[in-house]
């Protein structure tokens, strides 16, 4: 990575940041729908605080930020992929390659976006979930590991996103992993705590990286986050991230050669 | 040291598609080139393996004396190109585009500001340079495109039918743009399906039929090997086969176009009596008669055996 | 248009309709699914009436409805976009007519992830409601779409776009889920306590619901039918205009 390589990734962060707040239909699943989900939820199944199983905290909604978060990274790293996908499509990646850069940079640059928005909508969660009255256990080191861990998981979903779409160069088939983005949601503790999930969740869920990385990002709110729960986060997010960063320098090897 | 250089250059698709089979090209510095065909000639597959962005299957080439494969970081730095207009993102304004190519190139925060400044001063976009390109038309895009091709002061600019369902005064502009980079000293690679595009900018043209140069020269020289001017009769009543028949022994007949009879002159235009004479006298009653120079439409179809008539294509669509 | 051309059209044809029915079965199964094992635990609170799946059921079949419905509003746009929709307009068919026609297939096909939805219930043990109920559910989600469907045109008509598409989905889906969708009212928290109160679809909701956690009875099925119709005559009324609008 040159001095120019790195330019290039910000530049090409920053236009994907940009394009993001530029047309609704990309923000809207980031922020609009996690946060109405949020809310419902919230309120729907507020009581469930009451349960003798649920772990102690102060309120449902300080137990909901973190499934909001994650949903939001998801939702990050599936329209990162799908953007990624019709710069393809129209030929944008063309522009790109044709230009004295490193090749995998126009990966970089869409991630290096995702990232960004991912903690934009971590910061936005915070500052809703503060309003609203949720109160962070950890105080502002918390806040800062919450960031930290939601920005790695847009870098981390976001390699998913771009894998598909650098392997399909289609936006259609990246669109069509948005219910799978709910599947892999409610097979984690993302929503409900672990001990309380029913039916075949239950299991799946224990060994889902998704709980573990929801629980590195709830732990600082509700509770007080250890080395223990942070390394399995961390831990979690460094296999998803490899597995999407290395399919995704597996597929743009194979598109290259192909010749896109 | 030719600015671009082809030896057998050649790309198979999967499925056995040969679409480029087998090109020479020996372009010079500071000339513009044109690559005429129809669609699905092998014009973009060409342009894309010189501007590394496919690799070709056999054959070699250089441009700007680096090989397309082995130094291809050195080429990308030395090319310009502008490659379809919808690769272009609507919602990036203008001067957001050009800045990013200029960072794409390694220019500094600084020297890329100072360029998009310029460059859109260039190209007739200052007024529009903050709007996002979504709202541009379609001349507009062209220019754009061809402008954030400039920002490294390319040696050697290549452009993918640049001028491609535009109206005849945007297409006027880009082509007085063009020439005005060569006077400059860029060298000039397109490809187009236009003639009079070939036949107004080139200095050479090559004619490209199924994947193979199938003639190569000046506009002049390609026309004047095609020989002698014709004669395009229209007659007012349907009787194109005596017509034929009453003509043939004037000069060598030609496919008729459009219901129009058409035959050679080697006398050129101290020919036309006799003909007219001739038709009189078996009675046909000419509507028009035109006397042809030979066109490259003419050379296409000696090389290839068809007409080069690009339909308007609809918008966005390419070979 | 050649045969390859037409063969081509004739196949995206049926992949399209294939995606559509996939995403509006899929959508609602994997929220009625999720949701189960998610907040299962739920009916273990003081005052839950029922097996959470029971509960949640009639709810994943209005959500089912109202994604189909919302798609007739989808396809109507891009029918506009593409120019098709005018056509159709300077026919002699009358306005009404025409949105019938549009919102009463809408009506037939929500019954298509609804009957999916429920062979998945019943698979995993959601209670047989008796015929009864499930005839009132059955009619409940035909409603639905059909509101769906009038909501989905009326959007369609004003924004004559199908980039509109995230609003007639989220518009039912937010109809849907602020009622007593998660829990009875009295578990109800906040604001959402309120809106559920005044939901015209709760009643909808509570109509569908009744013969899978518990009997039927007329007093629980009319509100809700008085609410449907209530909705369908606002919706309908709306995208009549839209029509006469687009019309000039």
């Amino acid at each position: 990575m040159t001095r120019t390589d790195l330019r290039v990734v910000a530049a090409l962060g920053a236009r994907s940041v940009k394009q993001t707040f530029r047309r609704p239909q990309l923000l809207a699943p980031i922020v609009v729908f996690p946060s109405i989900l949020l809310a419902i939820q919230t309120a729907g199944a507020g009581q469930a605080v009451n349960l003798p199983e649920f772990p102690p905290v102060n309120s449902f909604l300080d137990f909901m930020l973190a499934g909001a978060m994650i949903q939001a990274t998801l939702l990050a790293g599936n329209s990162g992929g799908i953007a990624l996908a019709v710069d393809i499509e129209m030929g944008f990646t063309d522009r790109l390659l044709a230009a004295p850069i490193s090749r995998f940079g126009m990966v970089l640059g869409r991630l290096a976006g995702t990232g960004v928005l991912s903690l934009l909508a971590g910061i936005w969660f915070i500052v809703v979930g503060l309003i609203f009255g949720a109160q962070i256990n950890d105080g502002v080191p918390g806040v800062i590991v919450m960031l930290l861990l939601v920005t790695l998981s847009g870098l981390a979903f976001g390699g998913i996103g771009a894998a598909v779409a650098l392997r399909t160069g289609r936006a259609s088939v990246v669109q069509g992993l948005f219910p799978l983005v709910f599947v892999i949601l409610f097979l984690s503790s993302a929503f409900f705590p672990q001990d309380l999930l029913t039916g075949p969740a239950a299991t799946i869920a224990q060994y889902n990286p998704l709980s573990f990385i929801v629980e590195g990002i709830r732990d600082p709110v509700i509770s007080s986050l250890t080395w223990e729960v942070f390394g399995k986060a961390i831990a979690s997010l460094a296999l998803v991230g490899a597995i999407g960063i290395g399919l995704s320098a597996l597929a743009l090897r194979r598109r290259l050669r192909a010749g896109g | 040291m030719p600015a671009i250089e082809a030896n057998g250059l050649e790309r198979t698709f999967e499925g056995g598609i040969h679409a480029v089979a087998g090109v020479d090209l020996d372009v010079a510095e500071k000339e513009i080139y044109a690559f005429l065909g129809p669609n699905g000639a092998g014009k973009t597959t060409t342009v894309r393996m010189l501007t590394t962005l496919l690799q070709p299957t056999g054959g070699s080439a250089r441009v700007a004396g680096f090989d397309v494969v082995a130094e291809a970081a050195n080429v990308r730095r030395s090319i310009g190109v502008a490659l379809q207009e919808a690769a272009l993102d609507p919602l990036m304004t203008g001067r957001e585009l050009i800045r990013l190519q200029a960072t794409l190139h390694g220019l500094s925060r600084q020297a890329g500001r100072e360029k998009a400044d310029s460059l859109l001063e260039r190209v007739d976009l200052v007024d529009a340079a903050d709007r996002q390109v979504g709202t541009y038309s379609g001349g507009m895009r062209r220019r754009l495109d061809l402008a954030s091709a400039l920002v490294h002061e390319p040696k050697v600019l290549f452009l993918d039918e640049p001028t491609t369902g535009l109206d005849p005064v945007s297409r006027r502009t880009i082509w007085e743009e063009v020439e005005q980079l060569n006077r400059e000293g860029t060298t000039v690679f397109l490809t187009t399906q236009y003639l009079e595009e070939a036949d107004q900018l080139a200095d050479r043209v090559g004619i490209i039929d199924f994947g193979r140069i199938v003639a190569e020269d000046t506009p002049g020289r390609l026309k004047a090997g095609i020989g002698h001017p014709h004669l395009e009769i229209r007659l007012v009543e349907d009787v194109a086969e005596r017509a034929r028949e009453v003509v043939a022994g004037f000069g060598k007949p030609r496919p008729s176009k459009d219901g129009a009879v058409l035959v050679e002159l080697e006398g050129g235009a101290g020919g036309v009596a006799p003909v007219v004479r001739a038709l009189d006298d078996a009675g046909l009653a000419v509507e028009s008669l035109d006397l042809v120079e030979p066109t490259l439409d003419d050379v296409f179809l000696e090389k290839t055996g068809h007409h080069l008539e690009p339909e308007e294509p609809e918008a966005g669509e390419s070979e | 248009m050649g045969w390859r051309k037409s063969m081509e059209a004739t196949w995206a044809l049926v992949r399209r309709a294939a995606n559509e029915l996939l995403r509006g079965v899929l959508a609602p199964t994997i929220f009625f699914l999720g949701l189960t094992s998610v907040f299962g635990a739920l009916d273990n609170l003081a005052g839950f009436p029922a097996p959470y799946k029971d509960w949640l059921i009639p709810v994943s079949l209005l959500q089912g409805a109202g994604f189909t419905g919302a798609a007739t509003g989808v396809n109507l746009a891009r029918d506009i976009e593409q120019g098709w929709f005018d056509r159709l307009l300077v026919s002699p068919a009358p306005r009404p007519v025409i949105l019938a026609g549009l919102v009463l297939s809408a009506a037939l096909r929500s019954l298509i992830p609804a009957i999916f939805l429920l062979i998945v219930g019943f698979a995993i043990g959601v209670q047989w409601p008796g015929l009864d109920g499930l005839l009132i559910a059955l009619l409940v989600v035909m409603g639905m779409g059909t509101v769906a469907a009038c909501w989905g045109t009326t959007l369609a008509l004003k924004y004559r776009s199908q980039s509109a598409a995230p609003l007639m989905q989220a518009g039912m889906l937010l109809l849907v889920l602020t009622t007593t969708a998660y829990a009875p009212l009295a578990l109800l928290t906040g604001w959402l306590h309120t809106v559920a109160r005044y939901n015209p679809v709760t009643q909808v909701v509570e109509a569908a619901r009744q013969g899978f956690i518990g009997s039927v009875t007329w007093g629980n099925t009319w509100p809700g039918l008085v609410a449907l119709a209530g909705l369908l005559a606002v919706l309908s009324a709306l995208a009549l205009r839209g029509m006469h609008r687009t019309a000039i």
